[in-house]
């Protein structure tokens, strides 16, 4: 039950936006000071924020933009694929 | 490592608050001249204004100043009036903005109020770091018609909300981030404070203010209809976040709304919600290569395609003929405009979407991007109505920017709107003497109480439940598809039933569970405005489609709706345009 929820709850902090490297953090709290959506909480202070709320992502970029470890990186999940074709050429 | 504790989960119920927690009250009361809702742009412009005419300033921000609300990450397109680039005839510039897709809901004598102050904005923007003429001259481009005036001034927003907070901090404004208000307190049809929740901590407490004035500036109204990506309602053009606080805080504390009976629309990249159609520079066009519009064949830097700017509906036309879809096309587009238009994206704070399409490997020389029109969501023209100093019809309330209901200018209209609110406010702030008792509200009381409810029981919906239901019931009947009498009644009584159970059974769990299921209250508060005032309207205008009324009204051409709240009672009222 513990490791369930565990799974559930990480599953979305690895894999949706925003993806966190925890080697490079440096646990500043910006991300979770700036986004302006309330994504990431800090449970202690001094650890890694937490992103605790990934399905609130506004695909803003704020927190990949203002990581000074470039720590944040962006997926833009699948629902929100950018559809495009390929351009029509005359003969 | 070891994933731990039941603090994980954010409920800071199981951190010793028991079963039934009240909620606490912080001990400090904040007192302020002017109380600022929202630090966006109106926001912030308002602190600075406000600030500059000696007055005390708190900003009560629900995020951070610094990347908060639809500017967070930037813009580049500043509508404004600069005589020595368009002549001296400001009503023809005016004329413009009402064309454009700014629209006509608005009245005239607040665009031309806005008109005669905007250079003045820009000319501060400037002096304080924004480049508000990156390529060295006052350069109009983008949402344009062939031939006529250009209203929309280029310039390099990307840190906007950084320098404007800097500059409001150097003014000793108080910038209190992630304290939401919930409330404004007013006694006897005047301001005496607010409410807010601080969402710093785990734990929420209840935050109260007094201050002779309160300038909402909340924000867009964003999650009131289905986002393009079933339930996934943070995909969304505007920020996310703002979700009507301002509106209905206003409505609550009897204040009037106008027009919010004519839905609005945006549209862009399908299906990653963005803002930014006229940054980009190219043509909109059919599968086979045609341009879908009459404005330009071949992109233009200067003009853009001002196509879905004023058609609203061309890419949902399209699609429902069959002859879809419609793609932005910049294949054709000069590799130096190319480059303008990439950089005008990252000034606008697409950066996340170029990211992507970097990684995706799109590439704009040979993919034409599908486009879309998005959920109708609540801007400027919608809202709540000021006068020509930026105050409600409550005495010390005071609203800018895209929650303004009689006018629109989006980003440029919050800065300059904000300033004459901060500056209103200010002005009558100085002649009042002292603090009114806010903290002795009942309202205040009876809030904490409804808080501590939702925050105290064991079981019941969360607020993700109780939005999408929202959700699905404006858009089935309070839609853009159809309206009509039949199913707007039936849409009111669902939407009541609705309000009723999420009053009853919502459960939240920390401050953040909070502030959202507050949010869903304020987004039930403004459908209603919508339901009450779109039944009235009994015709057909713009997406206000009634298929009982098809007609359009000449007689109401200039006809605003306005919408207030007396003794618990909706009044609804008509008024002429001003």
């Amino acid at each position: 039950m513990f490791f369930g929820v565990w799974i559930i709850h990480y599953h979305g902090g690895l894999f949706m936006p925003p993806i966190m490297n925890k080697e490079k953090c440096n646990a500043c709290g910006v991300c979770a000071d700036i986004c302006p959506t309330d994504v990431f909480r800090v449970l202690i202070k001094g650890d890694v924020p937490d992103i605790r709320y990934p399905e609130e992502c506004w695909h803003c970029n704020a927190c990949v933009l203002d990581c000074k470890q470039s720590a944040l990186t962006l997926r833009i999940p699948l629902p929100a694929m950018m559809l495009y074709a390929e351009a029509q050429r005359e003969g | 490592m070891q994933r731990p504790r039941e603090r994980d989960k954010g409920d800071f119920r199981n951190t010793g608050g028991g079963k039934n927690p009240m909620i606490d009250f912080d001990k400090e009361v904040i007192e302020a001249d002017v109380l600022i809702a929202g630090g966006g742009i109106g926001g912030l412009m308002a602190a600075i204004s406000a600030a500059d005419e000696g007055a005390s300033v708190v900003i009560a921000e629900k995020a951070n100043t610094k990347r908060s609300g639809s500017g967070a990450t930037g813009n580049d397109h500043f509508t404004c009036y600069i005589p020595e680039v368009h002549g001296e005839d400001i009503q023809l510039i005016v004329k413009e903005l009402f064309n454009s897709l700014l629209g006509g809901y608005q009245d005239v004598s607040l665009a031309t109020t806005f008109f005669q102050k905007s250079f003045d904005r820009v000319k501060d923007w400037h002096q304080w770091g924004i480049d508000m003429k990156p390529h060295g001259y006052w350069e109009f481009t983008g949402h344009a018609y062939p031939g006529r005036p250009r209203i929309f001034l280029k310039y390099a927003g990307a840190s906007q909300k950084q320098v404007l907070t800097d500059q409001a901090r150097k003014r000793g404004v108080r910038i209190e981030n992630h304290l939401p208000l919930t409330e404004v307190i007013s006694d006897g049809g005047e301001v005496i404070g607010a409410i807010g929740i601080s969402i710093k901590n785990d734990e929420p407490a209840i935050k109260l203010f007094r201050a002779k004035c309160v300038v909402l500036t909340t924000g867009t109204t964003n999650r009131l209809y289905p986002a393009p990506s079933p339930g996934w309602m943070f995909n969304t053009a505007f920020c996310p976040s703002n979700s009507g606080n301002g509106r209905a805080m206003a409505y609550r504390a009897g204040a009037k709304l106008v027009n919010m009976e004519i839905p609005n629309t945006h549209a862009g990249p399908k299906y990653l919600a963005r803002c930014g159609k006229a940054t980009w520079i190219g043509v909109y066009k059919d599968p086979s290569g045609k341009p879908v519009g009459p404005f330009v064949s071949k992109p233009t830097k200067e003009l853009g395609d001002i196509t879905a700017d004023v058609w609203n509906s061309v890419f949902s036309d399209y699609h429902k003929s069959g002859k879809g879809p419609v793609y932005i096309d910049c294949t054709e587009t000069s590799q130096e405009d190319l480059e303008y238009m990439l950089w005008g994206l990252r000034h606008e704070g697409n950066t996340a979407m170029l990211d992507y399409m970097a990684a995706e490997g799109i590439d704009l020389r040979r993919h034409p991007i599908e486009f879309m029109k998005y959920e109708p969501f609540l801007i400027g023209s919608r809202g709540i109505e000021i006068d020509q100093r930026g105050e409600t019809s409550i005495k010390g309330l005071y609203a800018a920017g895209d929650e303004v209901g009689n006018f629109r200018a989006d980003i440029a209209g919050a800065a300059t709107f904000g300033w004459i609110a901060g500056k209103g406010a200010a002005e009558r702030a100085r002649a009042m003497k002292g603090f009114q008792k806010a903290g002795d509200s009942s309202l205040a009381q009876d809030r904490a109480k409804f808080y501590s409810e939702t925050l105290g029981r064991e079981s019941g919906p969360s607020w993700q439940e109780a939005n999408l239901a929202l959700q699905q019931i404006m858009n089935d009947y309070a839609g853009i598809t159809v309206r009509s009498e039949t199913l707007m009644k039936a849409g009111l009584k669902y939407l009541k039933d609705l309000k009723r159970k999420v009053v009853e059974t919502l459960k939240a769990d920390n401050s953040h569970t909070l502030m959202r299921s507050l949010e869903v209250m304020d987004l039930m508060e403004c459908a209603e405005a919508i339901f009450l005032t779109a039944l009235e309207r009994k015709e057909t205008r713009g997406l206000h489609f009634r298929s009982d009324f098809p007609f359009t009204n000449p007689l109401l051409q200039d006809k605003f709706m306005t919408i207030r709240q007396e003794a618990g009672k909706a009044i609804i009222e008509w008024r002429d345009r001003r």
